[in-house]
């Protein structure tokens, strides 16, 4: 073999030697890096699986995931593309084969230009190129799998299992939202019921009666259960804001058309009386102040001059018109403020660099609240309008009839007369809607009580209700305590009693205040009443005190007695064996509703009048209620 | 015939001679290979040789067989804490001669020879060890204001007693460095020691003949010279060197913690010189890196100086030394 050729196949030999190395150099580096990143995705995954990690928290996890895999990049990369050691195949080929350098030596001087290299080198040389057949790249770099990659073998394994492996957290649902029906006794519901009924009857208005259905409605759903606590508030709130609502808005408008009416109609001397009860807000003196002018001119004796007449006929023809030229002022002076309103608005606009202006913005919002004044105004002018329609028609043919026929005049001033008297009805119709919402707050303020103290509250005001009733709270009566305890309330800390009539039981009512108790029960000498143990059911307890006059007096102090006999007058029982009565017959009787009535106006009348806390109004107007006169 | 092939029959011959130079010293003394072959590549590498071993190894006695088959001129020093310089170098006498004229002589001292023993080197003191100084370096001694050249091959063979330490004068960095090799004489196997006691104790007695001439030294030592080293093996002695330094780049944490001062150039050459009479031993035309790891020992430990806590420490230099080459890798370049 030539020199050159030998040489030749020294070079390629460690140049697969030395790409083996390389090749070896990178594995190995693979296998010594792997584990950081593989490691950092198994630590990452461990976190996100055990701790459930939001994704904000997961995002940056993964991303410092970068670093070692960047480590991991640069460190095989190092290894794959990094400068070797020139000789490092043919070092690893002599090492493998036991020659000393001979060719790794043989390819350095082969290397040495020929005229330079000494006979030593050339022997050499020579000596290395008889090696070339001899050479096993393969052998000499043995690549192996490092035991290193063991570790990342491991790891990827555990992240595949990790991957897979699913960690089940138990999170525990808040229980689902039961519907808890709002509960108001039989007694109360048929209490309800009741106004209900009466506002009806009382009632021809169908706005008022729309109301007092929508409240009876309202009634039957809360006895049905079908309604919870916060339906109920949130249907009885919008019930009274309507109610609310229309009331201020149709008496104002009634109102304002009424005063406008009474100023022209006083300018007549013939209409000045009904002028007068109309601004004084006496509808019914005003329909017959009316019908009287009516009959006036029908009458051919003793009637008006013609002047008086044709004032007459001016004033009727005025006020008709009265509430319609108020309107159209109104919006006369609304179309001025608008048109000003643009103007400043317009000037803004021209100049939108010369500064806030705070003249011409006061100027802006003076005009808007001006603006808005008006639009309430022109509402009630116009609803004022709606409401006197009738009536303005009616006057204005009474005028324009009052020019040739007085007699057909008269008849349509009867016609408004007629009118006028619907609009009291309609204000009585109002007093109605009043009554309904006095009711609602009534039922609004028993389930605020009921609900504000939960179940202690609940049993406290059932309690309450019992032995307000006449009933002890296991349904038997209580050795009475009377008067004196019934009295008894003084300036102590502790729950206020009520003595519920005649000498049966007193009545916590639950107040935790410093305050002044209001007895009023009543003393009485008659034997307690039933012993029902107890009813149960939707209506009230019927039972009383089996010893409601108390224990037997102790004769053993120095005591006189004394005989006296009541005198038969013939006026009937007294108002405590009335009460006593009906107690005992479920609060019925003629006789019964009229000592309530009396009682209740006393009350209510120191309820108005006198300074008492607004938690004891409650329970003064609970009690009432529940000791109510039957049917 | 090609250079190459006359280059190829050189170093046969070579290789035949130094075989029969081994089989007649093997004829006096018993085993220690390693230290016959370390004073051969001293003395083909045209330096010296510092022995160092316990009494009755056989330190003097492979000196004088060597010198006997080398059929060299050889004097033994024996030296002795009055040793002076010129007992070693030689003085100038007044001669008086046959008319009677008188005449300023220089008798020539111990040191002229081919092979010089200087037993128990450590004995002197150091104005006479650094009498050896110039005669080692520069094969030739000044003596007032003339300059005597040693006759080549001049081989200085120095031993010491690494037991007995008291009285003695440990030599200096500077001397110990001009030694070539520091070789270290091991105790006899239990079968050399046999043949050991067989040979001295009975009425058997060796006689060497002379295998080389001083003409064959010569050229031997200039083959050696000849030999290629390739640039990766020159570049690993470098290193090896390199990493005798506690603050060199490779240098393993051993010898950071451990080691003074590192071998100087000389450790180099020594390894270097070593490696190629070591290929021409083995019969090859350039030195390995495998010559360099078998010379390293002979050639730096004495070149290394370990700190006062590697003394402490009872670090041995060839520990060191073994720790690089251990951890050296074969090729960087």
């Amino acid at each position: 073999m030539a020199p050159s050729d030998g040489i030749a196949l020294l070079r390629r030999a460690a140049r697969r030697a030395g790409r083996r190395a390389r090749a070896a150099a990178v594995f190995r580096r693979i296998a010594l890096l792997l584990p950081l990143p593989l490691g950092y995705a198994v630590l990452v995954l461990t976190l996100v699986k055990a701790l459930r990690l939001d994704a904000p928290s997961q995002r940056v996890w993964w991303l410092l995931g970068v670093i070692p895999l960047l480590v991991f990049l640069v460190g095989v990369g190092r290894a794959l593309f990094g400068r070797r050691p020139s000789w490092q195949g043919s070092i690893a080929l002599d090492q493998f084969h036991g020659f000393h350098d001979r060719v790794t030596s043989a390819l350095s001087f082969s290397e040495v230009p020929a005229a330079e290299r000494t006979p030593l080198m050339q022997a050499a040389i020579e000596d290395g190129v008889a090696l070339a057949g001899r050479l096993d790249p393969r052998g000499a770099v043995p690549i192996q799998l490092p035991r290193e990659l063991g570790v990342a073998l491991a790891l990827l394994l555990g992240l595949c299992t990790l991957s897979l492996l699913e960690v089940r957290h138990y999170r525990r649902l808040p229980p689902p939202a039961s519907f808890e029906p709002m509960v108001m006794s039989a007694d109360d519901i048929e209490l309800f019921r009741e106004v209900a009924k009466e506002l009806q009857a009382k009632n021809d208005d169908p706005n008022a009666l729309i109301a007092v259905r929508r409240f009876n409605q309202l009634v039957e759903d809360i006895a049905e259960h079908r309604l919870d606590r916060h339906e109920v508030f949130q249907r009885m709130g919008e019930l009274e804001r309507d109610l609310k609502d229309n009331l201020e808005l149709d008496r104002d408008a009634r109102d304002d058309g009424l005063k406008g009416l009474a100023r022209e109609l006083e300018k007549s001397g013939l209409s000045k009386a009904t002028a007068t009860a109309i601004d004084e807000k006496r509808l019914a003196d005003a329909e017959k102040a009316l019908r009287e002018l009516a009959e006036k001119l029908k009458k051919k004796e003793g009637r008006p001059s013609a002047a008086e007449l044709d004032k007459l006929r001016q004033a009727l023809e005025k006020a008709s018109r009265s509430n319609e030229e108020r309107a159209k002022n109104i919006d006369q002076r609304r179309r001025e403020l608008e048109e000003d309103r643009k103007s400043l608005l317009k000037k803004k606009g021209d100049k939108p660099d010369a500064g806030p202006g705070p003249e011409q913005d006061k100027k802006l919002a003076d005009n808007e609240r001006r603006l808005e004044h008006l639009d309430r105004e022109k509402n009630r002018a116009e609803r004022s309008q709606r409401q006197m329609s009738e009536l303005d028609k009616q006057l204005a043919q009474a005028a324009r009839d009052l020019m040739h026929d007085a007699g057909q005049s008269a008849q349509d001033l009867e016609q408004g007369a007629q009118d006028i008297n619907r609009m009291a009805k309609q204000e009585a119709s109002e007093e109605q809607k009043q009554e309904l919402l006095k009711k609602l707050q009534e039922m609004r303020e028993l389930m605020r009580q009921q609900g504000k103290g939960g179940k202690d509250q609940m049993q406290r005001l059932q309690k309450f209700g019992q032995r307000a009733r006449g009933q002890s709270g296991a349904g038997q009566g209580q050795p009475g305590e009377g008067q004196g305890e019934g009295q008894q309330g003084g300036k102590k800390d502790g729950p206020l009693r009520f003595g519920s009539g005649p000498g049966s039981v007193s009545i916590d009512v639950p107040v935790p205040q410093t305050v002044s108790g209001q007895g009023q029960g009543q003393p009485s000498a008659d034997k307690p009443g039933g012993s029902d143990p107890g009813a149960t059911g939707p209506g009230y307890g019927s039972g009383h005190d089996p010893n409601l006059a108390g224990n037997a007096t102790d004769l053993k102090g120095k005591t006189k007695d004394v005989t006296a006999a009541g005198a038969d007058t013939g006026q009937g029982a007294a108002s405590s064996q009335v009460i006593y009565g009906a107690a005992e017959r479920g609060f019925v009787g003629r006789g019964y509703k009229r000592v309530f009535t009396d009682y209740q106006t006393v009350a209510e009348r120191a309820l108005s009048q006198d300074e008492i806390p607004a938690g004891y109004r409650f329970y003064v107007r609970r009690y009432f209620q529940l000791i109510r006169p039957r049917e | 015939m090609t250079e190459a092939e006359q280059a190829r029959e050189e170093v046969a011959e070579f290789q035949k001679q130094i075989g029969a130079l081994r089989e007649e010293i093997g004829r006096v003394i018993v085993g220690n290979r390693d230290v016959i072959d370390g004073v051969l590549s001293c003395m083909l590498g045209s330096s010296h040789a510092l022995l160092e071993g316990v009494p009755g190894l056989g330190k003097t006695m492979l000196v004088r067989t060597l010198a006997g088959v080398l059929g060299l001129e050889f004097s033994r020093i024996q030296f002795t804490p009055d040793l002076m310089p010129a007992d070693i170098i030689g003085t100038v006498v007044l001669d008086e001669g046959a008319g009677g004229a008188r005449t300023l002589e220089f008798r020539r001292g111990p040191i002229f020879a081919n092979i010089v023993l200087a037993d128990e080197v450590n004995r002197a003191t150091p104005k006479t060890q650094s009498a050896l100084l110039e005669a080692m370096q520069e094969h030739r001694v000044t003596v007032g204001r003339t300059t005597h050249v040693i006759e080549e091959p001049y081989f200085v063979l120095a031993t010491q007693n690494p037991l007995e330490m008291e009285g003695t004068y440990p030599l200096p960095e500077a001397q110990l460095d001009r030694f070539f090799y520091k070789l270290e004489v091991p105790f006899p196997s239990r079968d050399e020691l046999h043949a050991i006691i067989d040979r001295t104790t009975t009425a058997q007695h060796a006689e060497v003949k002379r295998v080389l001439t001083r003409a064959q030294i010569l050229q031997m030592q200039a083959l050696v010279r000849r030999v290629p080293v390739a640039r990766h093996v020159q570049d690993y002695a470098i290193r090896v060197l390199q990493a005798t330094h506690p603050n060199g780049e490779e240098a393993p944490d051993l010898v950071k913690r451990f080691v003074r001062t590192g071998a100087s150039p000389r450790g180099a050459q020594a390894m270097l010189l070593g490696a190629k009479v070591r290929a021409l031993f083995d019969g090859r035309f350039a030195a390995s890196i495998d010559d360099v790891k078998a010379t390293a020992l002979a050639a730096l430990r004495h070149r290394v100086l370990l700190s006062f806590e590697g003394e402490a420490e009872g670090v041995a230099p060839d520990r060191v030394i073994s720790e690089i080459l251990k951890k050296l890798p074969g090729s960087k370049e």
